[in-house]
Order: structure tokens, then C-alpha cells, then sequence
């Protein structure tokens, strides 16, 4: 009997080194499922395979669970190319998680707006395409500022995002801003949203409980992206998008190279592919966002629906990301607190 | 037992045999549970800085209002989930037990088929359901019991009816388990004395169930205390329990120290409450 427990054994041990010999062989991302992962798989993933030949296996995991994952992993990373949403990449670059990228490893370096290319020097990767953050209307309301939030004819149909979405994040710095505070200082958007909750607003946490919102009718006004206007348009729901008169800020998602990983090189080349002209015309094309590539054309129409040239760009509000990161755990802590009931 | 093997026989085989029996179980009980909870155990008493006592992250727990009421609430909506489990999983687990087979069948599985699911569709399901214009407020307001506007989404009920349907199976399956031993002519007999049917429900079957409600009730405390998607999603943002405010130290703030000794707490909540149940039937049974 004991030499068939030792075989057991044998085979279970086998079975693990054969598990982690074969995850070594596949190229592993991240993505952010749905709609997102079926267009990242047409527009990036898959020409990816083709051209280098290699299988890549996809994640799906939104920015915050997939930093969680690489920190945990750090020891033994699983992901070649991690893309975050959130500004995560400033804590996994100054963690060491990722591998710093020089501008000649990529070649459509020189085509991205300055913007995107910022944060190469701190070890983080490029911005591949913006989301804009601004308001979402059924038609009923037709607002034009940050303010038309408060004023709602009926303030149980105003929803804005959990602070733990990014979109949400954005939501209580932008409105904090139009409240005159400051990065220092976000006590007058906590403040702004209290008031709205006062009103009866709602704060849902994921993309589908927007849609919901506004398929159930609960919901006629929320502050969310752009991109999922368009995602609730393509379902049918009447949904305008509108950038506030005060301006909106931008959800930067970027592609990083994961440090220590067998093949960082094929990592730096899924990022420039990333980033390439065709690539985001495809990501406005059929998700609505915006490109950070200079290069890229646009028919008219499809202009019109996502922040598009020089000019466009750069009026984007951006907080400091540094400071954003800094500060997001105490944000959190104290938006919290705000909301519990 | 004319088939038993000589003890020392069943003594050598047994031994290889247990080993291989038990080895799976296991080596999936060392590798996926012991071993990560025993680095949560290491993580939750490393302080936030240095010199500061390994209690530090117990200590700010209980220090702070905000935690103590997330506990509270996880606390008190997983007793409510429990007692409500309970009274509904009894009477069906009864029904399923002394009703012909194939209706007793029927119902096991319509209890038993929301397992199959995703537990993320069904807690979407109850989104739909219960938000503000779903179904629930319709036929409440056409009940006239309240306006079409009302929801039950994102309020403590709403929890509570998404988590009793969750949990549902486990406790009519643990009860059923011990109401099918329980002799019909023992009811029988009681109702040869004289007593109607519920005073037979009430001093003969629901006595001698109290094995299976005890550990169909433990079993659904420990799985509600601890669960995070349907009170995250039915619940919402604005009621936090504490396994969502664990995940959200684990991937938004990045707090590890703090959210493992968060899990501590969690974890030691569900062994007090388990520890005396086994010494209990330990005592009882052997």
C-alpha cells in the first residue's frame, strides 16, 4: 500500500510542475470582460497571436483586483502585460512590479500625444486610449454642468459610482473641483456628495448596475463614462452624453510591462501594438474611447462622439496622479464613512 | 462480522489505505486553506510601523465606531438570515421528507437548482427584482402597499431575502438529512395518543431535528457572516459587512495588515461559535 501512496504522490507533483511549466509557455494579460475583452480580443489579442504566433490567455480583472494580484504575485509574477484604468500604474511602478519601457523600445513612440507618454520615465506604460468622464441624461434632463447634478427635478434619479470605480473616484475629485476645493483638500466634495445622497441619489459600484439604472428607469441623470454611453445606446436605451461646461476629467488606461517575466520583450511589443494608430481608431470605432494617438483619423461623425485632435486633448482635466495615489487610500477611508448608513 | 479482517490485516492495510484516502483531502486542506490562513494569521499582527505592538490592527478595529457597526451589522443580518433560513428550510425539509417521492423530489430540486447558478447571476436576478420599477414594486404597488418608486435594493431586507434564498439548500438538505431518520411510526404513535398534527410536529419531529438544525443554523452563519457578493450587490456601497469592507482593504486601499486582521476576527467569530458545537456533540454522541 505504501508504495501506491508514494505514486500518488509522484503524480500529484508531477501534475503541479506540469501546471507550471505550462504557465510559463502562455502569454498572460489582463482584461476587463464584457464588451471591452470581446473588442480588446478583435483589435489586439488576436492580430497579437497571429503575428508573434503565441497563445495569449486573458485575465478578466478590473484595475484595483488586478494590482491586488500582481502584488501578490510578486515573488512569482503570472501576467506579462497588465492594463490598468485607475491609475494603478503608479503604485505597481513605484513598487518595482513593472518593467520600465525606453521610448525606442516602442516604435509608435513618437506619434502619442506628450500626454501619454508621461509617465514612462517612472516606469509605468503608455496611455492607449482615454475614457472621459462627464454626464449621462435619458433625455428628460438636459444638463450642462457639474451643477445640474444637484438640481434634479427628482434626486432619487441622480447615480453616480462607488469611489472604488474609478469613474467614482473622478466623480468626487471633479465635483470637489467645481465645489472649490483642491487635491489638499476634498472635504468640499465629500460634502457635495452627502448633499446629493441627502437627495436620494444612488451609488452603484459596476458598469451593468448603471445599466439597469437606466433600462428600470431608476435612474435619468449619472455622472459615468463615455464609452458606456455608447454601450447603453448600443442597447437601446436613449442615453445622451454630455461634457459639463466645467470640463471633464479623463480615465487614463494604460498598458505595463510586468517586471520579471520570461519574455518582456514580446510584453513591449503587445504594448506597441497597443498603442498603434490602427488599434485606436478600432477602440473609437467600436467602443467610443479616445485616442492618444496623434496619428489616428476619424470620420466625422465618429469625431463628434469621442475627444478627438491636439485641442480636444489637451483640454482634458487631469489630476495628478502621484497625488491621486497618494492620497486614494485616506480618500476612500473618509468617502466611507460619508456614505455609510 | 464474519467478513472483518483480523485486526492486525486491517491494521497494515488500513494504514496505506488511509493514507490514500485522506491525502487529497489533505493536501487541498494544507495548500488551499491552512497555509493561506496561516500567512493571514502572520500579516495580521505585523503592526504599520515598526515598535508598535503586534495588536496594533486588532486595536484600531475595535477602536473605531465605523468598523464596529460594520461588525455589528454583519452580526446581526447573519443571526436575522439564520432564524428566517430556519423557519422556512424546517417546514419544506418536512414536506420533502414525508411526501410522496416524486413531489418530494420535485421540490428538493426547485430548493436545490439555484445552486447550479452562478451566485453573481442570481444576486443580479434579485437586482433586477427588487430595484426601484422591478417586479417587487409593482406587485407591491399594485398591493398598495407602497409606491411604484420603492426598492427594496440597497436596504438591510433586501439582503436578507437575496441571502435566504442563497442559502436556502444548505439548511433544508442538512435538516432533511436528519428528519429522514426519524421514524414515521414515532409520529404515528403520537397521533394514535391523541395529538394533533402540530402538537406532533412540536414535541416529537422538531425535537428530534434539533441535530440538523443546529448544523444547517452553523452552517449558514458561517456562510453568511462571511459572504460578500450578494450583500455587496443587493446591499450596495452604503451598507457595508464586513467581507466587503475585507476586500476592499485587500484591493482598493491595499491596507493587507489590516484587512487580515480583519479576517482574524471573522475567522475567530465563526470558530467560537463552531468549537462549542463540536465539543457539544462530542459529548453527546461519544
Amino acid at each position: 500500500m505504501t508504495h501506491l501512496s508514494k505514486g500518488a504522490l509522484v503524480a500529484v507533483a508531477a501534475s503541479l510542475l506540469a501546471g507550471t511549466a505550462m504557465a510559463q509557455e502562455t502569454f498572460v494579460i489582463n482584461s476587463f470582460g464584457g464588451a471591452y475583452e470581446e473588442a480588446h480580443r478583435r483589435l489586439v489579442i488576436e492580430p497579437f497571436e497571429q503575428m508573434y504566433n503565441v497563445e495569449v490567455e486573458v485575465v478578466t480583472a478590473y484595475s484595483a483586483d488586478a494590482l491586488a494580484q500582481l502584488r501578490a504575485q510578486a515573488e512569482n509574477p503570472q501576467f506579462d502585460v497588465i492594463h490598468f484604468s485607475g491609475g494603478q500604474e503608479v503604485t505597481a511602478a513605484a513598487e518595482g512590479l513593472l518593467a520600465p519601457i525606453t521610448p525606442d523600445q516602442l516604435s509608435n513612440y513618437s506619434q502619442l500625444y506628450p500626454f501619454a507618454v508621461e509617465g514612462l520615465e517612472q516606469g509605468q506604460g503608455p496611455v492607449y486610449s482615454v475614457a472621459v468622464l462627464g454626464l449621462l441624461s435619458d433625455g428628460e434632463a438636459a444638463p450642462t454642468s457639474w451643477n445640474d447634478l444637484f438640481s434634479a427635478s427628482n434626486g432619487e434619479d441622480v447615480a453616480i459610482a462607488d469611489i472604488t470605480n474609478t469613474y467614482g473616484l473622478l466623480t468626487l475629485l471633479m465635483l470637489n473641483q467645481v465645489r472649490g476645493g483642491t487635491l489638499d483638500d476634498i472635504q468640499p466634495g465629500l460634502d457635495a456628495v452627502t448633499e446629493l445622497l441627502d437627495n436620494g441619489a444612488q451609488i452603484l459600484s459596476s458598469s451593468p448596475e448603471f445599466q439597469q439604472a437606466f433600462a428600470q428607469d431608476a435612474t435619468s441623470l449619472a455622472a459615468y463614462a463615455q464609452d458606456y454611453a455608447y454601450t447603453l445606446q448600443q442597447a437601446g436605451l436613449p442615453i445622451d452624453f454630455v461634457q459639463p461646461a466645467e470640463g471633464s476629467p479623463g480615465i487614463y488606461i494604460t498598458a505595463n510591462v510586468v517586471a520579471g517575466r520570461p519574455n518582456e520583450e514580446l510584453a513591449r511589443a503587445f504594448v506597441d501594438l497597443s498603442i498603434s494608430a490602427a488599434v485606436q481608431a478600432g477602440w473609437a470605432e467600436a467602443l467610443r474611447y479616445s485616442p492618444t494617438n496623434s496619428t489616428v483619423e476619424l470620420p466625422v461623425d465618429l469625431a463628434g462622439q469621442v475627444v478627438y485632435g491636439d485641442e480636444a486633448a489637451a483640454n482634458l482635466v487631469r489630476f495628478d496622479p502621484v497625488v491621486v495615489n497618494a492620497q486614494r487610500s485616506d480618500w476612500t477611508d473618509d468617502w466611507n464613512r460619508a456614505i455609510a448608513q | 462480522m464474519p467478513h472483518s479482517l483480523r485486526p492486525a490485516e486491517r491494521g497494515a492495510g488500513a494504514f496505506g489505505e488511509s493514507i490514500l484516502l485522506i491525502g487529497p483531502g489533505a493536501a487541498l486542506l494544507i495548500g488551499a486553506f491552512l497555509f493561506p490562513v496561516g500567512q493571514i494569521l502572520v500579516l495580521s499582527i505585523v503592526p504599520p510601523e515598526e515598535g508598535l505592538s503586534i495588536w496594533t490592527n486588532f486595536a484600531r478595529f475595535f477602536e473605531d465606531d465605523y468598523y464596529l457597526r460594520v461588525a455589528w451589522r454583519t452580526f446581526r443580518l447573519s443571526v436575522i438570515i439564520t432564524l428566517v433560513t430556519a423557519m422556512i428550510g424546517f417546514p419544506l425539509a418536512y414536506v420533502v421528507a414525508r411526501t410522496p417521492r416524486v413531489v418530494g423530489y420535485t421540490l428538493l430540486l426547485l430548493t436545490v437548482l439555484p445552486l447550479m447558478t452562478s451566485v453573481v447571476v442570481r444576486t443580479f436576478g434579485w437586482i433586477i427584482a427588487l430595484g426601484r420599477g422591478g417586479p417587487v414594486a409593482d406587485l407591491l404597488s399594485l398591493a398598495g402597499l407602497g409606491a411604484r418608486d420603492a426598492t427594496l435594493l440597497h436596504t438591510e431586507t433586501g439582503i436578507v431575502i437575496a441571502m435566504v434564498q442563497v442559502l436556502l439548500p444548505f439548511m433544508t438538505l442538512t435538516t432533511l438529512g436528519v428528519i429522514s431518520t426519524i421514524h414515521p411510526h414515532l409520529e404515528e404513535a403520537s397521533r394514535t395518543m391523541g395529538a394533533g398534527f402540530y402538537r406532533t410536529l412540536r414535541h416529537v419531529v422538531l425535537p428530534l431535528s434539533v441535530p440538523g438544525l443546529v448544523s444547517g443554523s452553523l452552517l449558514v452563519f458561517a456562510l453568511s457572516i462571511s459572504s460578500f457578493v450578494t450583500p455587496n450587490l443587493v446591499g450596495g456601497v452604503r451598507l457595508p459587512v464586513m467581507a466587503g469592507a475585507i476586500y476592499q482593504q485587500a484591493t482598493s486601499t491595499l491596507d493587507w495588515n489590516f484587512a487580515a486582521a480583519q479576517s482574524t476576527l471573522l475567522l475567530a467569530a465563526v470558530l467560537g461559535l463552531l468549537i462549542p458545537y463540536l465539543a457539544l456533540t462530542r459529548r453527546r454522541h461519544g
